[in-house]
């Protein structure tokens, strides 16, 4: 055995070394040896070469045990601790600059020097690394939004009945009118089908509608019998029936154009009903219908002017123009009246004897209808013309402009309906400069901004060009 | 230098610890304000119970039916009329119900004929009884001839109307396109209409009330139908919405005619030996009698009147 330093001379008696005896030995400081309690020791700390003593090797050798690292270890137990190394030699280092390391340092080409654009690129990327989490809030926002406003999750939450609720909302739009048999279309008729079609797209798509385009051609099965009238009937029960979840059915003749399509249907008419529309007829009475019913035998429902009252009750939202009911703009809403409305509205028997008198068919058939029958008035709603349904001045326009009929710019008036322009009026010069109006109204600030730039060039350039005139001249 | 670690937890737990008292207090609390919630709960329930049935429930002593009769004062004689009366009244009485005579003069009819009194007679009683559920609309010309029969066991009951309802039989007879409903059933109807080998008959029907039956009445009334000179007026037009608006047909009840409605003389046109009335039928009707100028409605009537008086008579 090799030890560290060389045996004590004394025999089993050891170094009086106070500190290595500490724990067994007297501290006094004796130099005697002694010998412990129980005499020998039944084991020695070092491997029973010097049996009752603790030699300095023993004693390190306890030491390390005490000490030492324990036998499993707790570093480098990781995968990338314990191949920190090679893996960072097997990815492939770029070195900076042309400059190897090799290469010996030469004279007056100087020392690698980082660039300035370097430096700076740096300092943003420290400065970002910085701001991480109001970085990441910032892109999470930004995400939401394209999420939810580029991509269809848009329309999905705008239709979802507990967010937008617009699945309850289908507008109905009666395309190519009388066409087919009686009329070929021009390109003007295509125009004014494109134009129409594609502004009540946009519109149910922004708010997550259901639009439902009808062929209204005359066909053979309603080119009879004064049946046309029928086919508005049959496209809104056809509707109710292919949206099921659907309340409000909203028809739109052709020659509509929403000016405004950043109104939606709830807030501007629905979630407040009953301050939008008027029950009593006498409110604005153009047809001058005896309103309500005098006749003692009816019940307190039919007489009253405003029907139960109640919200829950109106079925039918007409609005009324200077010649009476319009229907180029109404809305239905699914119930059973509306089941048995649809059914009696176009009756033969009533055809047979008025369809001389009835230009407007189902609109005067309405009329005849909310006039007679008592049952009718306490489910119908009207709604104030300009609502939904504004007229430019060539309609009801006899009278001169009408408050309560006429668009109005200032107002932003939601809805125009070019009612009657295929009598002698140019539906295509209406349909377009309503178009670009309502394009001009709805601009983004960006485009505002923009067109006031080129307006105020414009301005500028014919102004020199008028001075320059006037100096030739 | 060396911590002592903190002593190990058993692995094996004590199977229950004693509840503290602040949570047997706290599930006492718990348990009050569940028994509390439950109370008010239930007065909500009861108030709003109370609130809403207040304006709908019926006073008591509502008859549930109404037996509606226009009489013309005009032109019948005041004995006839009496007796006409006497009759419902009768009725009536056995069974609860309640009868509503209107007069003819009373309704706006134009120049349309006096037989469409019946429309506006019916929507008159609707108003005026508010609570009743049925309305028999029985024609004048008629006599009730079985009054141990209640109209409920005789013919609306469901059970019984879904027995005796005749579906997918055509409207109009003999061969209209036009068919009664084969799926219907009979919580559905909301008139029970019977039939006679010339079409609908609507001197003897019954009405439920409802939405529908002011949308029925009143679209029957249209003063376009009036005004369209249908040969047999108001039963022309009835056949003709019937046939026309499914919203109509599709609450209708055809029943086997000699339940509702059997004849006092024999018609070969309108049923002959078939519909003719024949002891314990309920009504027997005296159809057409009055614009036929041959036929005495008065006179017809004797026989049975005196009949139903020997029969039935309380006197």
């Amino acid at each position: 055995m090799s030890l560290s330093r060389s045996p004590s001379p004394n025999r089993g008696g050891g170094w009086s070394s106070p500190g290595l005896t500490a724990p067994f030995d007297d501290v006094g400081g004796r130099s005697s040896p002694r010998k412990p309690y129980g005499g020998e020791f039944p084991f020695s700390a070092n491997g029973g070469a010097s049996s009752s003593n603790v030699t300095w090797a023993s004693a390190q050798a306890k030491s390390d045990e005490i000490n030492g690292y324990p036998s499993f270890s707790t570093r480098n137990n990781g995968f990338f601790s314990r191949n920190a190394r090679k893996l960072s030699r097997s990815l492939p280092s770029f070195t900076r600059g042309q400059r190897s390391y090799a290469e010996k340092e030469k004279l007056g080409r100087g020392r690698y020097k980082e660039s300035r654009v370097r430096r700076i690129a740096a300092h943003i990327g420290m400065m970002i690394w910085r701001l991480r989490l109001r970085l990441m809030i910032l892109l999470a926002s930004l995400l939401a939004v394209i999420l939810f406003y580029v991509t269809p999750m848009h329309r999905a939450y705008r239709r979802a009945s507990l967010l937008g609720g617009g699945s309850k909302f289908v507008i109905i739009l009666a395309a190519n009118q009388g066409g087919g048999v009686m009329e070929w279309k021009g390109p003007r008729e295509w125009a004014i089908e494109r134009d129409s079609v594609k502004n009540k797209k946009k519109y149910a798509k922004k708010w997550g509608y259901d639009l439902e385009i009808t062929d209204m051609s005359t066909k053979k099965r309603y080119a009879h019998e004064w049946r046309e009238s029928w086919e508005k009937v049959d496209t809104i029960r056809n509707c109710m029936r292919k949206y099921p979840k659907a309340e409000w059915f909203w028809w739109m003749d052709l020659n509509t154009f929403i000016m405004e399509p950043s109104y939606s249907l709830q807030k501007h008419i629905f979630n407040d009903l009953s301050a939008n529309t008027y029950r009593d007829i006498n409110d604005y009475n153009p047809l001058n219908i005896t309103h309500p019913f005098k006749s003692p035998y009816l019940d307190e429902e039919a007489r009253s002017a405003v029907g139960d009252g109640k919200l829950s009750s109106v079925d039918l939202v007409i609005p009324q123009d200077c010649g009476g009911f319009n229907l180029g703009s109404f809305f239905v809403r699914r119930s059973t009246w509306t089941d048995r409305l649809l059914d009696v509205w176009w009756d033969p028997v009533g055809y047979e004897q008025k369809h001389m008198e009835w230009e407007h068919k189902e609109q005067d058939a309405l009329e005849h209808l909310y006039i007679n029958q008592p049952w009718i008035r306490p489910h119908t709603a009207f709604i104030p013309q300009r609502k939904i349904n504004s007229f430019p001045m060539g309609a009801c326009g006899d009278n001169g402009e009408d408050q309560r009929i006429h668009y109005k710019e200032a107002d932003r008036d939601f809805v125009v309906n070019m009612a009657g322009c295929e009598w002698g009026r140019d539906c295509w010069g209406e349909m377009y400069n309503f178009r670009e109006l309502s394009n001009k109204l709805n601009r983004t600030p960006w485009e505002k901004f923009k067109d006031s730039i080129s307006e105020a060039i414009k301005r500028r350039k014919e102004s020199k060009k008028a001075a320059e005139e006037e100096k030739k001249s | 230098m060396q911590f002592a670690y903190l002593a190990r937890k058993t692995s094996q737990p004590p199977p229950y610890t004693r509840l503290s008292r602040t949570s047997s207090v706290r599930r006492r609390q718990l348990q009050l304000g569940a028994v509390a919630g439950c109370i008010l709960l239930f007065l909500i329930f009861l108030v709003t119970r109370i609130f809403s049935t207040s304006t709908e429930r019926a006073p008591p002593g509502t008859p549930e039916t109404i037996i509606v009769t226009v009489l013309d004062r005009g032109s019948m004689s005041k004995d006839y009329i009496s007796r006409i009366e006497e009759n419902r009244q009768d009725y009536a009485a056995r069974h609860g119900y309640g009868t509503f005579f209107a007069e003819n003069a009373d309704y706006d009819l134009g120049s349309s004929p006096r037989s469409w009194a019946i429309v506006p007679a019916l929507r008159h009683a609707m108003t005026k009884y508010q609570h009743t559920t049925y309305f028999f609309a029985l024609s004048a010309h008629a006599l009730i001839m079985n009054p141990s029969l209640s109209l409920e066991s005789h013919i609306l009951e469901k059970r019984r109307l879904e027995s005796i309802m005749l579906k997918d039989k055509p409207v109009v007879p003999p061969d209209s396109v036009i068919k009664t409903f084969s799926h219907l059933k009979s919580d559905k109807i909301d008139i029970v209409l019977t039939q006679d080998g010339e079409g609908l008959c609507q001197g003897s029907f019954i009405l439920r009330r409802g939405d529908w039956a002011r949308f029925f009445l009143d679209t029957w009334f249209d003063p376009l139908y009036r005004s369209y000179n249908f040969q047999k007026a108001e039963g022309h037009a009835l056949e003709h919405i019937v046939q026309w608006h499914p919203t109509i047909l599709t609450k209708l009840a055809l029943i086997p005619q000699r339940l509702l409605n059997s004849y006092g003389v024999d018609i070969s046109s309108r049923g002959g030996k078939e519909a003719m009335f024949k002891d314990d039928d309920l009504v027997v009707h005296f159809v057409n009698c009055e614009p036929d100028a041959n036929r005495n409605c008065e006179q017809e009537m004797e026989p049975y009147y005196n009949q139903w008086k020997a029969h039935w008579g309380k006197s």
